[in-house]
């Protein structure tokens, strides 16, 4: 392996149980023995975070800036982990990195968007990319990415995701420096002197007819057309029963698209309440808003996935990528059961060729290249470096 | 199909009239307006300053926001560069306005529309807040506060419902009734009348809707006309109270009045007649959606050609797929696209296109079996389904298909020539969606389009992967760019009098190291197509620039023809880019022509026409190349400052010329020596044919005969020779 080149980046993976061993063991085949500038780390809530963050920095040296969230699974060049960690590492002299963190206040969320976007400050690099971790249960996560787009302005792309904490939807976590945070956006501005490439798909399509939404407040959808949301969605999907049972058999994704001028700005349903028959997902539903049901096959998913890659790499002035960072919906796991998230980190490695991959399941992607809305769902955002 | 934008309209309402204050109906305004149109940057102006501006990240650039606002359509933003830009105007006295501004794509029409009516709702929430804020002071105004903000959810609530009628797809009269009761509730007890415009000259109101028990009588009327003539609401005493009358819209004209009585006097009913406006507005932007899905649902087939449409065609497929009994039952469907058809329909006008188009659908309902669908797409997009038929039997249709268009029609008075290349997708599988068979269909089409006009292709999975190909070679081709791997030969152009070499046309050369060699006809559309034609263009023109001016030394008068794409004269800087170049080079610009395909200047007739006339004026010259190939009109040989023609090579292909061929091109050579044009022959291949173009008087020519593109290094000797007498290839 070459020592310090101009710049470089790696990849490492690890499902130890033990959190020292299995942050030590990721970030050791991410880093190579090189001295990195940024580590990120992805991994489950169920580690001893403290320890974990501890054992990458061990092997990352003082320097490094270390960023990262929990998440609802990792993928790699190794595959997929549940329960595990991701590492990916970057170096060398044509990468700079400045970090920042900022709480997220439950009546301002956009305020913390617009401070951890300030770390693009004092950067110079031809090419520049901020990239956002930001915590999954705050709530109003547009107007996270809205802040962050009105410091960064329309010059440079963000990316980036929401974290989570397995399955749980309870407390999501971000890593800083070496301390391990809730409810905070972190923020890294990358800049570099070789093109970064963005790409994004989901391979989801509309199902008619389309629905008002008659009332809603927030992520809560209370009427569609209308009448109760919960009845609707029941009788769409021909289902009788509770909104348990109804989120949890399988149907756990209900994902509607807004109508948007390039197709559609999708968001995830994963919960309902019997008494108020409304439902809820993760990210704003505005009221007077026309929304389809989605739907979507496995191979639709997985050609997304292959797009999203391709269209990435195609951004690189026709260089190979260094490697990528990965920013998969937790949601497009339902979609694509059974073996499914093999065929797309199948599909994955074949587009990004031998390059080294790393990346989490969110609970919302962040990506702006073009236009001003950054925050997508059952998406995947790749961030290609060269 | 509902569009896009008017489902924005509804969301954006919402979210700006929740704001309590005017600083956050502004952002919110901003932000919203910039998402929904995809723009990058918005900003509003205010009393002549920059209110409000989203996406600039701090370097706001304020004198060209108000530029815009003024009137300027280009946005310079640091380290965006030049963005599209649109200001909407707020409504009220002031030059107050909303701005979006958009890196990729002009603003079109219906997004115009748009963001006017959310400008205008903007300024509606504003004046409706400022006038709060003053009666504030006022008594009573805790209470006022509160029935304002009820009002204020009222009107959202009732618009909802109209909404919702309209994209239910309710019919018509049940839409206007929820206008009506909608302003009823809205103005509390108030009678209301929609009064709409018949078509017709004299343009008669009739009542479209009523509701509180009012007939919509003589007093309405005069109401509406007047609110209608003055273009905006009304407010005036009657015998038994006050009449508020508002204009409605529908797609920008003026439709008809949204007629509201009160009792009492007009004094007390300010805010009513503001909320009456506000409440028009948005009628008027949903109904003009209305009428579009009237007009979609009442047309399910094709009013020029009297085919089905595309949502008929793919209703029809679905059924078709769905009864099907087994996988070996197999469903073809054949992709039409026309060759030409755009010129025809450009030279002859609309009205021919429209005749062409409905004898196309004859033909091809004549080379299908009773039972078969076709049916009109689009444009002069066709397609056709087949039913019981394997891909062999599909593909001797398509044959049917090309050989029947490929013969003349008669048009206007003429015959006309086109073609149409066909793409063809059979059913595999038990489960196969409609949309997916016809868009194989349409990728075999693209693929039968690229090998030439007038073929027939079977739409094979590795189309898939070749349209994912394509998307690497854009990468490629910004590599080869950046890394010198493009190359220029030159051809000369001869004199055909003397032998004498008076010019070289530059042409461009790509050998990939990963692709070998590249023919410039497969990758300069795809380098069109994702905008890397004006670096690559400039690149050539750079390259020869300076490459001619060396020659010059021992060659004083030699000139230099360089190809320009289309998407080049559209580039804002086109003019100074030429011309730095050639300073650059130290080349005069007299010696530099540039050539253009005819059918660049005839698909966008004023394209960059401003452009050209600059260059025209600082001595450059301009050459049509492949004249006679389109059917254009000779008003841009007018209107254009043209210097040369260049014959195209299908005129002199024919290893001997027949009569035919060289009277045409004695027609051209007429033509240009009327005008005072040069003309160049192009492609001549033999002697028979260079001394008949003598003969015939044409100035110029370029050929294999003459000389092949050749070397820049190789050139000097061939130039120093006498070629014609010493043909060469």
């Amino acid at each position: 392996m070459q020592i310090n080149p101009h710049r470089w980046f790696g990849a490492g993976q690890s499902s130890a149980a033990d959190a020292a061993k299995a942050g030590a063991e990721a970030a050791a085949e991410a880093i190579g023995g090189r001295d990195p500038k940024a580590v990120f780390v992805f991994c489950s809530v169920a580690y001893d975070l403290p320890a974990l963050v501890a054992a990458v920095r061990d092997e990352a040296g003082p320097d490094a800036a270390i960023v990262g969230s929990t998440t609802m699974g990792e993928l790699g060049n190794a595959g997929m982990t549940v329960g595990g960690v991701a590492v990916a590492a970057l170096g060398g002299d044509g990468f700079t990195v400045h970090t920042r963190v900022a709480p997220i206040d439950q009546h301002d969320p956009r305020a913390a968007g617009a401070d951890a976007a300030e770390a693009l400050r004092g950067l110079h690099d031809p090419n520049r990319v901020l990239i956002l971790f930001c915590d999954g249960m705050a709530g109003r996560p547009h107007e996270i990415v809205r802040g962050a787009y009105s410091t960064a302005g329309a010059a440079w792309p963000l990316v980036g995701g929401f974290g989570a904490d397995d399955r749980h939807f309870e407390k999501t976590y971000q890593i800083h420096g070496d301390a391990v945070v809730s409810e905070s956006v972190v923020a890294l501005a990358l800049g570099s002197d070789g093109p970064i490439g963005i790409g994004m798909a989901h391979g989801w399509r509309r199902t008619e007819p389309p629905m008002i939404v008659t009332k809603s407040h927030g992520a809560h959808i209370y009427r569609l057309d209308d009448q109760p949301a919960l009845d609707v969605l029941l009788r769409r999907n021909n289902f009788d029963g509770t909104a348990d049972e109804f989120f949890d058999r399988g149907r756990a994704l209900q994902p509607l698209g807004l109508s948007r001028r390039n197709g559609e700005d999708i968001r995830v349903i994963h919960a309902g309440d019997d008494e108020e028959r409304s439902v809820w997902g993760t990210a704003d539903v505005p009221q007077g808003a026309l929304v389809w049901l989605m739907e979507a096959d496995r191979q639709a998913l997985i050609d997304g996935a292959t797009w999203s890659c391709t269209e990435a790499i195609a951004r690189l002035d026709g260089l190979a990528p260094l490697g990528v960072l990965a920013f998969d919906c937790g949601g497009r796991r339902a979609g694509l059961v059974e073996g499914g998230m093999e065929e797309e980190i199948d599909a994955m490695r074949t587009a990004l060729g031998d390059a080294p991959f790393v990346g989490f399941y969110t609970t919302g992607e962040i990506a702006r290249v073009r236009g001003a809305s950054g925050l997508h769902h059952l998406t995947l955002v790749t961030l290609a470096l060269a | 199909m509902l569009t896009w934008s008017t489902h924005l309209l509804t969301e954006y309402f919402t979210a700006v009239n929740a704001a309590d204050d005017e600083r956050t109906a502004i952002a919110s305004a901003v932000e919203r307006a910039t998402e929904m149109v995809e723009a990058e940057v918005g900003a509003v102006v205010r009393e002549g300053r920059v209110a409000e501006a989203y996406g600039f990240g701090g370097m706001i650039p304020e004198a060209g926001l108000l530029a815009v606002a003024a009137g300027e359509s280009l946005l310079e933003v640091a380290d965006l560069g030049e963005l599209y830009a649109v200001a909407s105007p707020l409504g009220g006295e002031n030059a107050d306005a909303l701005i979006v501004c958009r890196a990729d794509e002009s603003f079109g029409p219906e997004e115009r529309q748009m963001l006017q009516g959310m400008a205008q709702v903007l300024g509606l929430a504003l004046r409706s807040i400022r006038v709060l804020a003053a009666e504030r002071h006022l008594r009573a105004e805790k209470e006022r506060q509160a029935t304002t903000a009820q009002t204020r959810q009222r009107l959202v609530e009732s618009l909802l419902t109209i909404q919702r009628a309209i994209s239910g797809r309710r019919p018509l009269p049940e839409i206007l009734d929820a206008v009506t009761s909608g302003a009823a509730e809205l103005l509390d007890g108030a009678t209301v009348a929609l009064l709409l415009a018949e078509g017709g000259p004299d343009r008669r109101l009739s009542v479209a809707s009523t509701c509180g028990g009012t007939d919509g009588g003589p007093l309405h009327e005069s109401a509406a006309r007047a609110a209608m003539s003055g273009g905006a609401v009304l407010i005036r005493p009657d015998g038994t109270g006050t009449m508020i009358a508002a204009p409605v819209r529908v797609t920008g004209e003026m439709a008809g009045s949204l007629v509201a009585h009160l009792p009492g006097g007009a004094e007390q009913y300010t805010e009513q007649r503001d909320q009456l406006a506000a409440f028009a507005q948005q009628v008027s932007l949903a109904l003009t959606d209305a009428r579009t899905v009237e007009a979609v649902r009442e047309a399910h087939h094709d009013p020029i050609t009297g085919l089905p449409n595309r949502a008929l065609f793919l209703k029809i497929l679905n059924r078709v797929l769905a009864s099907r009994g087994t996988a070996t039952d197999p469903t073809s469907v054949l992709f039409i696209d026309l060759d030409r058809f755009k010129a025809v329909n450009d030279s002859l006008g609309h009205e021919a296109g429209d005749q062409l188009l409905a004898l196309v659908a004859r033909r091809l309902r004549s080379c299908v079996r009773a039972s078969d669908t076709t049916a009109r797409l689009g444009g002069d997009e066709f397609a056709a389904l087949l039913h019981d038929s394997p891909i062999g039997a599909a593909t001797i249709v398509g044959e049917r298909i090309v050989a029947s268009i490929k013969e003349p029609f008669r048009v206007a008075g003429r015959e006309i020539f086109i073609g149409a290349s066909v793409g063809v997708a059979t059913s595999r599988e038990v489960v196969e969606r409609s949309e997916t068979l016809l868009h194989n269909a349409d990728v075999a089409m693209y693929r039968a389009k690229k090998e030439g006009p007038g073929r027939v292709l079977v739409y094979e999975t590795y189309m898939h992967t070749e349209a994912l190909d394509h998307l690497n070679l854009r990468g490629d081709l910004q590599r080869a760019l950046r890394e010198g791997e493009f190359r220029l030969q030159y051809q000369p152009l001869i004199r055909l009098a003397d032998g004498v070499a008076t010019g070289v046309e530059a042409l461009i050369r790509w050998h990939s190291p990963t692709r070998g060699f590249v023919s410039p006809v497969d990758f300069i559309p795809i380098a069109e197509e994702f905008g890397l034609i004006v670096d690559i263009g400039q690149w050539a023109l750079e390259t020869s620039a300076v490459q001619v001016a060396r020659w010059r030394r021992d060659f004083p008068d030699l000139g230099l023809n360089v190809n320009v794409s289309g998407h080049q004269l559209v580039h804002p800087r086109f003019a100074d880019n030429v011309m730095r170049a050639l300073a650059i080079a130290g080349l005069p610009s007299s010696a530099v022509t540039l050539e253009l395909t005819e059918s660049v200047l005839m698909s966008e007739p004023d394209l960059g026409k401003a452009a050209l006339h600059v260059l025209r004026g600082l001595g450059v010259q301009l050459s049509i190349d492949d004249f006679g190939t389109g059917y254009s009109s000779l008003a841009y040989l007018r209107e254009l400052p043209v210097d040369e023609l260049k014959i195209d090579r299908a005129f002199i292909a024919r290893a001997e010329l027949t009569g035919e061929d060289l009277a045409l091109v004695r027609t051209i050579v007429e033509l240009a020596q009327i005008l005072g044009l040069r003309t160049v022959a192009e492609g001549i291949e033999n002697a028979a044919q260079l001394s008949a173009l003598r003969r015939l008087g044409c100035g110029y020519g370029q050929g294999y005969h003459l000389c092949r593109p050749t070397d820049p290094d190789e050139l000097p000797s061939r130039l120093a020779r006498a070629l014609v007498e010493d043909p060469v290839g």
